[in-house]
């Protein structure tokens, strides 16, 4: 019973952030069409920048948490200005957009191990306290980590339906011919995009290194279990991805709980391969025609 | 599936006319300058084991070799044939570490253990490529980087005989050159490199000049046309898919003899991106493209040695360049600029 209670504790912990990466991922799928490599390194800004003002500057919380999430929303920014807007419609855009990600996940990386060096960084804790259920011990922190992904979430899927942006995005994610014609401006919407995507990414940095700690390669695990997730969700749905981020989030828990930590993450890609080979277009198998 | 080409070409040869010598480019090479490469090639050690410092540059040239293989075999899945593959530095390990092993704790000859290195590679492309090859594109990424992943782990967490406690293997015995003298050894090891090497990239050469290669070419560049027109998508891409595992399993078979050892960190995420820089940077699909790139990333980073700290970062900012100014490499850059410059000599004469 105990070990239940953790798996479901852990799992919607782990799911929430997850979703967070994941949806990003999906978003600059579904609309740009490219696979993002360096959403781990987004995330890798989102962790240091927070410690930085938080640890280093001793800044007001709520300051930190939005100063980088906007540091990160501005290197989406950056990468799109500089690396992806002069790739748009070139011929080999796949290959093109993959190298320039890998690019700038490595110049990221390479960055944060020069100016922190690669000792592991730990973020003071936001919310004291922890209470005990039976014998599983939950913190308080990890609490508000949770509230925050989800509320995030919640705006996400706001934002993708009522506002005209978003109304943008996915509109050209489901027809990106057809979006134009009708007059949407793709640049700006891809832009947003990779702001909105810079910034999840950046957000679930910040709460998950508030939990775990902080190192220059720390960003690549979370951005492979996010592409688990969106792969896991079908590429570019947000419903598909959501429900796949707290269904892999529990069965992470799981393997964890029941076979031991060093299981968690072959454990997760033995279930990937098998997911492929039996249902390759994803949970919700929506397939090409509809998206987001 | 080699003897149904090879059938299928001696029909075409039946029933269609021969190819114009002159519309098959490669069939009759150059013969002077492939000897006046091969004798420069077998010279080479003798000269620059000479210099100061020869040996660690006998060594370069050596490591060159390996990764140049490697490199070649992955532009073939990746630039050739278009599967976003990460799987290749697996591939690599699953060679080095069946030869090691059975060198190390089963006693066998290394210069015949090493031969069971790409048929090992080989088998476990097939077993890799049969869910991995039905799929495309992002799908292909992320399942190939799972299937590294997973062997990455069961090398650092498997039984002793595999991990070494963490450490891999380490005291694999070398291929026994040594009795022949030290001089000698590092030598023989070049030549055995070289040999492999040049196998390959014959090997390769060829597939990419036959009717194998076009059918490649076509798959990449309009699966649907290609399919109409009669390419068994699956079947080719799992030929070459093992294809290249063979020769990558070879080059980590004898690389694993050559340094006596095969670490987990040959698994980590830098050593990919290493490679896939080199074959961005002398331009992916290109058979000059991928030997071009690892001579050049094997030399730059010994002379830049004194920036050690900044490698990762150019590295960086070399591929983002690349991609942004240069998608198709520096190997395809050149040859238009040489034919530009050759027009522009051309270009007075023809008003005469």
């Amino acid at each position: 019973m105990e070990q239940l209670f953790q798996t479901i504790y852990s799992g919607i912990l782990y799911g929430s952030v997850y979703g967070l990466m994941a949806l990003g991922l999906t978003l600059i799928w579904g609309s740009l069409r490219m696979l993002n490599l360096a959403h781990g390194s987004l995330y890798l800004v989102g962790g240091y920048l927070a410690w930085t003002i938080i640890d280093q500057l001793h800044l007001p919380l709520v300051l930190a948490f939005l100063l980088a999430v906007a540091g990160a929303a501005l290197v989406g920014l950056i990468m799109q200005v500089v690396l992806i807007n002069p790739l748009l419609g070139k011929p080999g855009w796949d290959n093109a957009s993959l190298i320039a990600t890998v690019g700038a996940s490595i110049v990221l990386e390479s960055a944060a191990l020069l100016i922190y060096g690669p000792q592991v960084k730990q973020m003071p804790t936001v919310v004291e306290g922890q209470f005990k259920i039976g014998t599983v011990l939950i913190s308080n922190q990890a609490l508000l980590v949770i509230a925050t992904a989800v509320l995030f979430l919640i705006l996400m899927s706001l934002f993708l339906r009522i506002s005209r942006h978003g109304l943008a995005i996915r509109a050209i994610s489901q027809d990106m011919d057809a979006a134009r014609l009708a007059g949407v401006p793709a640049r700006t919407a891809f832009l947003i995009v990779m702001c909105i995507s810079a910034a999840l990414a950046g957000l679930a940095g910040v709460l998950l290194s508030s939990i775990f700690y902080l190192a220059p390669t720390s960003g690549f695990v979370p951005m492979v279990k996010a592409l688990v997730v969106t792969i896991f969700g079908g590429l570019g749905s947000v419903k598909g991805t959501i429900w796949a981020a707290y269904t892999i989030g529990l069965l992470e828990a799981a393997l964890q709980v029941y076979l031991g930590a060093s299981w968690a993450l072959p454990g997760l890609f033995l279930f990937m391969i098998v997911m492929l080979t039996v249902r390759p277009n994803g949970l919700f198998g929506l397939g090409e025609a509809r998206r987001l | 599936m080699i003897q149904d080409q090879r059938l299928s070409q001696q029909e075409a040869t039946a029933t269609l006319p021969r190819l114009q010598r002159s519309a098959i480019p490669w069939a009759n090479p150059n013969w002077l300058v492939i000897g006046v490469v091969v004798v420069l090639a077998l010279l080479l050690p003798w000269v620059t084991l000479r210099l100061a410092g020869g040996r660690f540059i006998t060594h370069l040239i050596i490591t060159f070799f390996v990764w140049g293989i490697v490199t070649q075999c992955w532009n073939l899945i990746m630039g050739v044939s278009g599967i976003y593959s990460f799987g290749q530095m697996a591939l690599y390990a699953v060679g080095g570490w069946t030869t090691g092993i059975l060198a190390l704790h089963f006693g066998w000859n290394p210069l015949i253990s090493i031969w069971l290195a790409p048929i090992a590679a080989a088998i476990a492309a097939l077993i890799i490529g049969l869910p991995t090859l039905r799929l495309r594109g992002v799908y292909v990424v992320l399942l190939t980087l799972a299937f590294h992943e997973l062997l990455r782990n069961y090398v650092v967490n498997g039984p002793t005989i595999i991990s070494g406690g963490g450490y891999g293997l380490r005291d694999v015995p070398k291929l026994g050159f040594d009795q022949f003298g030290g001089g000698w050894e590092i030598l023989l090891y070049y030549y055995f490199g070289l040999t492999l090497f040049g196998i390959a990239t014959y090997a390769i050469w060829r597939i990419l000049h036959s009717p194998i290669g076009l059918a490649f070419r076509a798959l990449r560049d309009s699966e649907d046309y290609a399919v109409s027109r009669g390419v068994d998508r699956f079947r080719f891409k799992l030929f070459l898919f093992a294809f290249s595992a063979f020769f990558t399993g070879l080059a980590g078979g004898f690389m694993t003899h050559y340094q006596g050892a095969a670490s987990p960190s040959l698994l980590s995420f830098g050593v990919i991106i290493n490679l896939l820089a080199m074959i961005v940077l002398g331009g992916w699909g290109t058979f000059w493209g991928p030997i071009v790139g690892t001579a050049i990333l094997t030399v730059l980073p010994e002379v830049l040695r004194s920036a050690e700290a900044y490698r990762n970062l150019t590295l960086g900012i070399v591929l983002a360049l690349i991609a942004v100014l240069a998608p198709r490499g520096l190997v395809p850059l050149l040859a238009q600029a040489v034919r530009n410059l050759r027009q522009r000599l051309r270009k007075p004469e023809a008003p005469r």
